[in-house]
């Protein structure tokens, strides 16, 4: 809103070469975050650098904090949340998440197939050889068809925005993503610090996320009653997601286990209660494969509960996301989704890939190893951007090493197109804005049907010109706002149909009692005194 | 103890539990207008105007604004309903019972008022009004807990506690009648579609509600569990049993004692209501008649307790 007084012009110089999401290429607000500006503007860098302050401390006392890893040993920080919203108008969500909806069926329809039928393999589209040899292909659930065939209960897909504009999909994580708690606790922390930036906007909510997720994995357990058993499983309290475990445990109203709690009997799944074993129909398990039943996957496992395979297998117990659902996310596979989407759904990929490069392909690592300074070079079968080499910004020597390493094992890495990815204006610790880059991750939820939280997790590099976004290397978070469809007027007011209870019940003061015994009492006050 | 005494004392409870109250609905009601609408249908109406018709305060013209419900209902001392009201009310109520409560008790009411007064409310409203609610759900938290722990559990106390459950137990049927739509086929339509976390969000009991019911918070089950949930502690039939619980202490004579006695066939009417209105039922019918038994409760109290003092509700 261009008439309302700022009280300081922000200084704000878009990064060449990148969009900026609220001031485009030019230094122009864009007209769905014009009030935002406006609203940012009015409160200052004074302001927004005090609710900093207020956020620190208001995370620190709920602990909603991570931790880093520092010189003086691990240390529990607050999760950084830029105060800044990201704004996402209608239109373009609705086309993120019929994309990202699509993605999800197709890599659903993959992994169901890798342990059935392996059609796309038989068609020649993905080779069989790099299927298997994916560290995530679990041999020991072939021929396992969970309820309503559904494998990838929760998904979060990692979307950038390209200089152009266009929504790209950069990873995808089937099997425990996480990051949810922080989209839900960022929302509440921005209406009780910034409540003024939500002037003007009907930003859809959150909330319901855990009703989701609770809902999906009930409509999967394979219970006879309406009330299906669910819990969640923790590695334990030393996991660093162990906050989101918790509050998921506690949003959905549900147990928080950990192994020691869980028993097998006779291919049924059961947890410790004070009234004894108690069935358990659904398990929404935030472990990895290789550590849930040490009879069939790593026999070392600590964490594990012998026999989960065997009660899966039988039938008598939900587990999501599926057992073996690593092989749709690993990162060699990724070049092949969009070719999934065609072929399982007979559709066009709405979202599309970074361009890939696999380097098993003699033809292709040779480009590769030629361009390594322009390219982003990841392993396969990691995650949390570990391992990650970034082109541009590694040094020369460090390069080589990697030629070496590659060309050793060429099947263990792939080679992405850098992308330039989009900014948007972020609050330094005095409350001044600059461009950072940003991703999002959005949470789905396939049940009976996929449905995807509006919005998700924004994640921002806050150190200047780095696109490195993961908590555990300096990156920050930001809420992230869908607006509904249409304008503010747009909204029909619910009609008034009010029904009065009585009045409030109150002490009327000055009538019979107090009133005139007060005058009298003070009166009397007066020759005490003297 | 004096009947005046034991008056002021069940004021002081009930002052307190409506300033709380009143700052938990505003709170719930500010985070949730914030926001759009949810997917799933609306199944409550708790926005702006229903806080003005549950505190009872006289709707202006038009739809209210925001920022008016705000200041009228939390920094207005002219509103009688407004949380700085209520405060300053219990304040004075201390005030005269220094004597019988704690000073650790009378200190916490007091800094309460006194810091409310000295604050720029107006300013921490338009920058964060839940602020203001976090610290005076923090301050009647901090008396309640220093009541249990300092004040002597004598007939003093009783009227305390009667004074603040029934406030609680008025307050959440207040809700429910204004929330939940009056009329029968438009609540079957909502009551298992129809999302009702307003409504725990407004009490502070989604959590509890959570563990206690596994269906999702839709408006039947929600207003089941505000209605009938002797577990949640803010429940209606809770809170009556905690004022049959405060009375009999109270009480020479219980047996022969019209409010226990009313209490009594109130308690077990909601236990019979609880467990066998089947869904679809009349909530709205439950919540009218419980409140109207409790207006007659809160007479028979002050016959008895107080001689007749003024304060009583006055039915509809």
């Amino acid at each position: 809103m261009a008439s309302e007084p700022a009280s300081a012009p922000l200084q704000y110089t878009v990064a060449g070469g990148f969009l900026d999401e609220v001031f485009g290429h030019e230094g122009e607000p864009e007209d769905h975050a014009a009030d935002l500006v406006a609203a940012v503007e009015l409160m200052g860098p004074d302001r927004l650098a005090a609710a900093g302050r207020r956020r620190d401390a208001i995370f620190m006392q709920q602990g909603i904090t991570f931790e880093l890893t520092g010189e003086d040993g691990p240390k529990d920080r607050p999760f950084p949340l830029d105060l800044v919203p990201r704004i996402i108008p209608a239109s373009e969500w609705t086309s993120i998440k019929r994309g990202l909806a699509q993605r999800i069926r197709a890599l659903n329809a993959f992994v169901d197939d890798v342990y059935h039928a392996r059609e796309i393999v038989r068609e020649g589209i993905v080779p069989w050889r790099l299927v298997v040899s994916r560290s995530h292909f679990a041999r020991a659930v072939h021929g396992i068809r969970p309820p309503g065939g559904v494998y990838t209960h929760v998904a979060g897909c990692d979307l950038v925005r390209d200089s152009d504009g266009t929504w790209k999909v950069l990873e995808d994580n089937v099997r425990t993503p996480s990051g949810i708690s922080y989209v839900l606790e960022n929302r509440v922390a921005m209406t009780r610090l910034v409540p003024e930036l939500f002037a003007h906007y009907r930003v859809r909510p959150v909330d319901h996320y855990p009703q989701l997720l609770l809902a999906a994995l009930r409509a999967v357990a394979p219970s006879a009653d309406a009330e299906a058993t669910v819990v969640v499983w923790t590695p334990g309290p030393f996991n660093s997601a162990y906050f989101e475990h918790a509050f998921l445990a506690r949003q959905m109203g549900v147990e928080l286990v950990e192994a020691s709690d869980l028993v097998v009997r006779d291919d049924v799944l059961y947890m410790r209660t004070t009234d004894g074993l108690e069935r358990v129909h659904a398990v929404y398990r935030r472990l990895d494969d290789g550590f849930v039943d040490p009879l069939e996957f790593r026999p070392d496992s600590m964490l594990g509960v012998p026999g989960l395979v065997r009660a899966y297998r039988a039938g008598t117990v939900a587990v999501a996301n599926a057992f073996g659902t690593g092989v749709a996310d690993d990162k060699a596979i990724y070049h092949y989704v969009p070719e999934m989407i065609r072929f399982y759904l007979n559709e066009e990929p709405i979202l599309s890939n970074v361009k890939t490069y696999l380097l098993s392909d003699p033809e292709q690592l040779e480009h590769v190893v030629g361009r390594l300074a322009e390219l982003v070079v990841k392993p396969t079968g990691e995650s949390g951007g570990k391992g990650v080499f970034i082109g541009p910004t590694t040094p020369e020597d460090e390069l080589d090493g990697l030629a070496e390493v590659i060309q050793a094992h060429p099947e263990r890495w792939i080679a992405q197109e850098v992308v330039n990815l989009s900014t948007v204006p972020t609050a330094a610790i005095d409350g001044r804005l600059s461009p950072r880059h940003v991703d999002l991750r959005p949470f789905a939820v396939f049940g009976e049907d996929i449905k995807i939280v509006p919005g998700g997790l924004t994640r921002v590099a806050l150190i200047e010109g780095s696109m490195i976004v993961n908590s555990s290397r300096g990156g920050g978070s930001k809420d992230t706002w869908v607006l509904e469809d249409g304008s503010d007027s747009d909204r029909a007011e619910p009609e008034s149909m009010l029904t009065a209870p009585p009045t409030l019940p109150d002490l009327r003061y000055g009538s019979q009692w107090v009133g005139q015994q007060q005058q009298q009492q003070q009166e009397l006050d007066e020759p005490g005194r003297c | 103890m004096l009947a005046r005494i034991a008056h002021e004392l069940f004021w002081l409870g009930r002052n307190l539990a409506r300033a709380e109250h009143t700052a938990r609905m505003l709170d719930g009601v500010f985070q949730a207008s914030l926001q759009g609408r949810p997917d799933d249908p609306a199944g409550v109406t708790l926005d702006w105007s229903s806080l003005l018709a549950i505190m009872a305060a006289a709707p202006g013209d038009g739809l209210p604004r925001r920022d008016e419900v705000l200041r009228a209902l939390t920094l207005d001392p002219d509103n009688p309903a407004s949380v700085v009201s209520c405060i300053s009310r219990a304040r004075e109520g201390a005030r005269t019972v220094r004597d019988v409560i704690s000073a650790e008790m009378w200190e916490a009411v007091n800094t309460t008022n006194l810091e409310l007064g000295q604050v720029d409310l107006g300013g921490r409203l338009r920058t964060g009004p839940s602020s203001v609610y976090v610290y005076v759900k923090e301050r009647c938290a901090l008396f309640w807990g220093l009541t249990s722990r300092t004040m002597l559990r004598d007939e003093a106390s009783a009227f305390l506690a009667a004074g603040g459950r029934i406030e609680s137990g008025d307050m959440v049927l207040r809700m429910l009648r204004v929330a939940l739509p009056r009329d029968a086929d438009q609540l079957a339509g909502i009551a298992e579609q129809g999302q009702a976390l307003a409504l725990l969000q407004a009490v502070g009991g989604f959590q509890a509600y959570r563990r206690a019911v596994p269906a999702p918070p839709n408006a039947l089950p929600v207003a089941r569990f505000l209605l009938f949930e002797r577990g949640y502690p803010d429940s209606v039939a809770a809170s009556v049993d905690a004022v049959h619980n405060a009375l009999i202490r109270a009480d020479r004579n219980p047996r022969n004692s019209e409010p226990v006695l009313r209490l009594q066939r109130l308690s077990a009417d909601l236990e019979f209501r609880g467990r066998t209105e089947a869904a679809g039922q009349d909530v709205h019918a439950t919540c009218e008649a419980v409140q109207e038994e409790l207006v007659r409760v809160d007479r028979d109290i002050a016959d008895r307790y107080f001689a007749g003092a003024p304060g009583t509700m006055v039915a509809a």
